[in-house]
């Protein structure tokens, strides 16, 4: 890092002490310190040889190595009595440390295992969770050229191979993990726009490339079977949206699978259903990341628009926007140890339970129940991001903020008259987009848009003195964030009106009339968001101004919490462990920064009490 | 085929970019200026019909532009409206507000391209942020207050009030370092999406969704010396046109183009005029 700082000593751009790279920075919580003695890179790296590494690796376009990624586990025992495992790879390499934490000094001279691959770079790599013993442990590492290896790094065996002569998949591997709860079921999301289903006790049929059987199609998606007389791989072929697939993740319930594609669409499937069942998009440009709230409550992505959208599960819409980065966001990731739980029943429950309980409940369906339920719910979540811009921010994502109507400027002609007639009007206005895109599905929505009339009409006496409540929040909702907290009153109402009632009748906001209309016409996606989805059409044209693209001045835009310079380099990964916090960047250099000492900051947030208010 | 028009760029001599667009620009619509009026007057026939570049700046031979603090490429005046300023002319408004008298004054200003500022490992949606971000105009630099009668401190804001159809975007490169006592090349790294909206428009400006269609960038390590390439979208191909070498390229490639993330001198092929198209023209 010092050789990289005399670098920076005669450079151009006039940096002020605002570019310094930070070794600590603070929040509510305490002081977030960088431990230099955990820091792992590639093995016995010389003083002062990232220097030289640097100025050669860009002039042969260092910028075209994979993005440095982090994998880390954790054995069930270790004799030295360290049981995390450190993943990551840089360029051609892969590395395989025993992870000494906090206290103890990274030992670069004795990786478990290091790899170096010719002519293909790692890009991503996952363990299996199910299959961790002492002795064992599954990896599977993606490549630059579309393959598949299958690797022990603790009995140091060379495993199995798929997609090797690249008969399958040409481009890129972009994501890989492996079925949550499946001991031998992996997916692998590429360039192209395609997704696999590998089994790791299948053959990938030699030579034979596979032929294909459409097996299911949805909104911008199709899935299809590999024809053949004996099981092979690909078990599945996911064929998703416009261009490159950058990231994939599931929900803490598994049940859901959030993709972000090039195409700047956020997808949410049903998995196992193969259906969507949620879409929005970028402001422009491609999602490059996508990440779960730990209650599963949120969907995070972040990409080429430089902000981080914030998408709601049970509202099927964009509920914020976050500005604070100066670049593409690279990795969003919530911290469950930081994120605060209203828990009713049990205020002492640790963050970690909470989020245990709430996965399990989501087996049942994530959807509306965790709402209603007294289950943990987070009130306060504590998001990271981080970017090409080599800072780190934290944001913090409170209850009223993502409770908030939606759009001030779309929803004018609502306020100004309360009641049915307005009502219809917007929905009217919205069906002939619908219909010009595809006439043939027409049919399929209107009889979606004729149960949200009537049961708006049914709900407009309910509607008329909340109205006033969302009103005042509307204005409110074009001001600043920390001005906005003044507003929770008014926002509160509509809250307990809809928690009251428990079948969300809130202030006529089409999320409310949403999920009442996705209750009486039994399986249709719920919400407006369903013609988008019908349709699957992904026109940013079209969508600009929807619950799926919201215009900026239509949600609230989030400024972050801590906003700090931690790298010289384009940073790549960011995790959250209970100690710790863990930060990589493009030139190969892991870096931990410990939490701050002291009890942990549960249920101390202003923001609790709040929704204790609320939930009468 | 420009040279015989403009002498400045009749010889061998180094020549920039950015100043070339300039001159195209504005020469085209004086051409076809003056071929209108040639139309309406033909009673009367004028001596006018070589077009002189009489009104382009002859500044010598320098054959790169440094732009310190002037401003965008400006029409010249109260200039007729021709196709040329149907796609490439926007309007800038400049907010200022005297912290003396509070008085706000708007000006408005034509553009033909933005040139903005480039920071190292930032994006063209930062930089334009930056280019829109309030500066506050004191000491030497303070402003004219008209309520005032008198030089005051005050805020000033750069929006975009009117968005072209198709927008230049002028990466300033090229900058005058004192520390090394002359300019040289800023190779940052400013990454560049394929799709762009602006953050930076004034309320009443309707908003646009632009795709990313061309890209000029210049290769080698200082302002002196180096060589132009272009990458052009056609037919939904990306085409690099290196002389007389057209190569069909993957998008994917446009990367190599974003720039350098050490700040050490060396050639590099960086990205310099961006041009984005608004999608509801294609």
């Amino acid at each position: 890092m010092a050789g990289q700082t005399d670098l920076n000593s005669g450079s151009v751009s006039g940096n002020s002490s605002r570019d310094d790279v930070r070794t600590h920075f603070t929040t509510r919580e305490g002081v977030y310190k960088l431990i230099p003695l955990a820091e792992y890179s590639r093995a016995n790296r010389l003083s002062g040889y990232t220097t030289i590494q640097n100025q050669q690796g860009a002039a042969l376009g260092q910028g075209s190595n994979p993005p440095v990624r982090v994998t880390f586990v954790s054995l069930p025992s270790d004799p030295a009595g360290f049981c995390d495992r450190i993943c990551f790879n840089y360029g051609r390499e892969l590395y395989f440390y025993t992870y000494k934490g906090i206290k103890k000094p990274a030992d670069l001279s004795k990786p478990v295992d290091k790899r170096i691959y010719k002519g293909t770079s790692p890009t991503c790599h996952d363990i299996n969770k199910l299959t961790i013993s002492s002795e064992s442990v599954m990896l599977l590492v993606g490549f630059t050229g579309g393959q598949i290896q299958l690797v022990d790094p603790i009995r140091k065996e060379i495993g199995k191979l798929y997609n090797e002569e690249r008969i399958i998949e040409k481009t890129k591997v972009t994501c890989i993990k492996w079925l949550p709860g499946s001991p031998n079921l992996f997916l692998v999301s590429h360039v192209s726009g395609q997704m696999y289903l590998y089994s790791e006790d299948v053959t990938c049929g030699g030579p034979v490339p596979p032929t294909y059987q459409l097996f299911k199609q949805g909104a911008g998606f199709s899935v299809w079977t590999c024809k053949a007389k004996s099981t092979r791989n690909p078990i599945y072929r996911w064929v998703i949206g416009n261009g490159a697939i950058n990231d994939f993740a599931f929900s803490p319930c598994s049940k859901y699978l959030a993709i972000v594609s090039q195409d700047g669409c956020l997808r949410v499937l049903n998995y196992d259903a193969m259906e969507l069942v949620g879409l929005a998009t970028s402001f422009f440009g491609g999602l490059l990341c996508v990440c779960w709230s730990p209650d599963g409550q949120l969907v995070v992505a972040g990409g080429e628009d430089d902000l981080v959208t914030v998408w709601s599960f049970q509202q099927k819409r964009i509920v914020a926007r976050g500005q604070g980065h100066r670049s593409w966001i690279t990795v969003v990731a919530f911290d469950p140890f930081t994120t605060l739980y209203s828990s009713q029943n049990s205020s002492s429950k640790s963050s970690k339970e909470g989020a245990d309980t709430v996965s399990s409940n989501g087996i049942g369906g994530c959807e509306d129940e965790l709402e209603t339920k007294s289950a943990d719910i987070a009130t306060c979540y504590r998001l990271g991001s981080i970017a090409m811009d080599t800072q780190l921010c934290l944001w913090e994502l409170t209850d009223d903020v993502l409770k908030q109507p939606y759009g001030s400027r779309s929803r004018a002609s609502m306020v100004s008259g309360p009641g049915s007639p307005p009502t219809s009007l917007k929905f009217a206005g919205q069906t002939p987009t619908t219909g010009d895109r595809n006439s043939s599905n027409t049919l399929t929505v209107a009889p979606i848009n004729a149960t949200i009339a009537t049961s708006i009409v049914s709900n407009s006496t309910a509607t008329t003195p909340v109205n006033t409540a969302g009103s005042l929040t509307q204005r409110l909702a074009s001001l600043t964030f920390s001005e906005r907290k003044a507003g929770q009153d008014p926002d509160l109402k509509s809250h307990r009106k809809n928690f009251s009632l428990g079948s969300g009748k809130n202030s006529s906001e089409k999320s409310t009339a949403n999920s009442s209309a996705s209750k009486s016409a039994s399986s249709a996606p719920s919400s407006v968001q369903s013609q988008s989805l019908v349709t699957g059409c992904a026109d940013p044209l079209r969508l600009i101004g929807t619950q799926a693209c919201p215009r900026l001045d239509e949600i609230p835009m989030l400024e972050p919490l801590v906003c700090k310079k931690v790298s010289h380099e384009r940073l790549t990964a960011l995790i959250f462990r209970e100690d710790c916090l863990i930060t990589a960047c493009q030139d190969g250099i892991v870096c931990t920064w410990a939490r701050p000492m002291g009890p942990s900051p549960h249920h101390t947030s202003n923001s609790t009490p709040t929704n204790e208010g609320t939930m009468v | 085929m420009v040279q015989t028009y403009l002498e400045e760029f009749d010889n061998y001599m180094q020549q920039d970019a950015h100043e070339f667009l300039n001159f195209l620009i504005n020469h085209i619509s004086e051409i076809i200026t003056a071929e209108r009026h040639q139309l309406n007057n033909s009673a009367t026939p004028t001596t006018n019909g070589k077009v002189t570049a009489s009104k382009e700046p002859h500044n010598g031979s320098t054959s790169l532009k440094f732009d310190g603090s002037s401003g965008s490429t400006t029409s010249t005046g109260n200039q007729e409206s021709t196709w040329v300023h149907e796609i490439f002319q926007g309007i800038l408004t400049s907010e200022t507000r005297c912290l003396n008298c509070e008085t706000v004054s708007n000006k408005e200003e034509d553009f033909f391209d933005l040139q903005v500022d480039v920071d190292q490992n930032t994006s063209i949606t930062h930089c334009l942020r930056t280019f829109s971000s309030t500066e506050t105009l004191c000491t030497d630099n303070k402003f004219k207050c008209d309520v005032c009668s008198s030089y005051q401190e005050a805020q000033k804001c750069m929006r975009v009030k009117k968005l072209p159809l198709i927008l230049a975007l002028h990466l300033k490169r090229f900058k005058y370092v004192e520390q090394y006592n002359r300019h040289i090349k800023v190779s940052h790294r400013v990454v560049f999406p394929l799709e762009l909206r602006l953050f930076n428009t004034s309320e009443e400006c309707p908003d646009r969704l632009y795709d990313l269609v061309a890209v000029v960038v210049h290769c080698g390590s200082g302002p002196n010396r180096g060589h132009y390439i272009s990458i052009v979208k056609s037919h939904d191909f990306w085409l690099l046109f290196d002389d007389d070498i057209v190569d069909k390229i993957d998008p994917s490639a446009l990367e190599d183009f974003y720039g350098l993330t050490s700040d050490v001198q060396k050639a590099s092929e960086t990205g310099y005029i961006l041009f984005y198209q608004s999608r509801d023209t294609s």
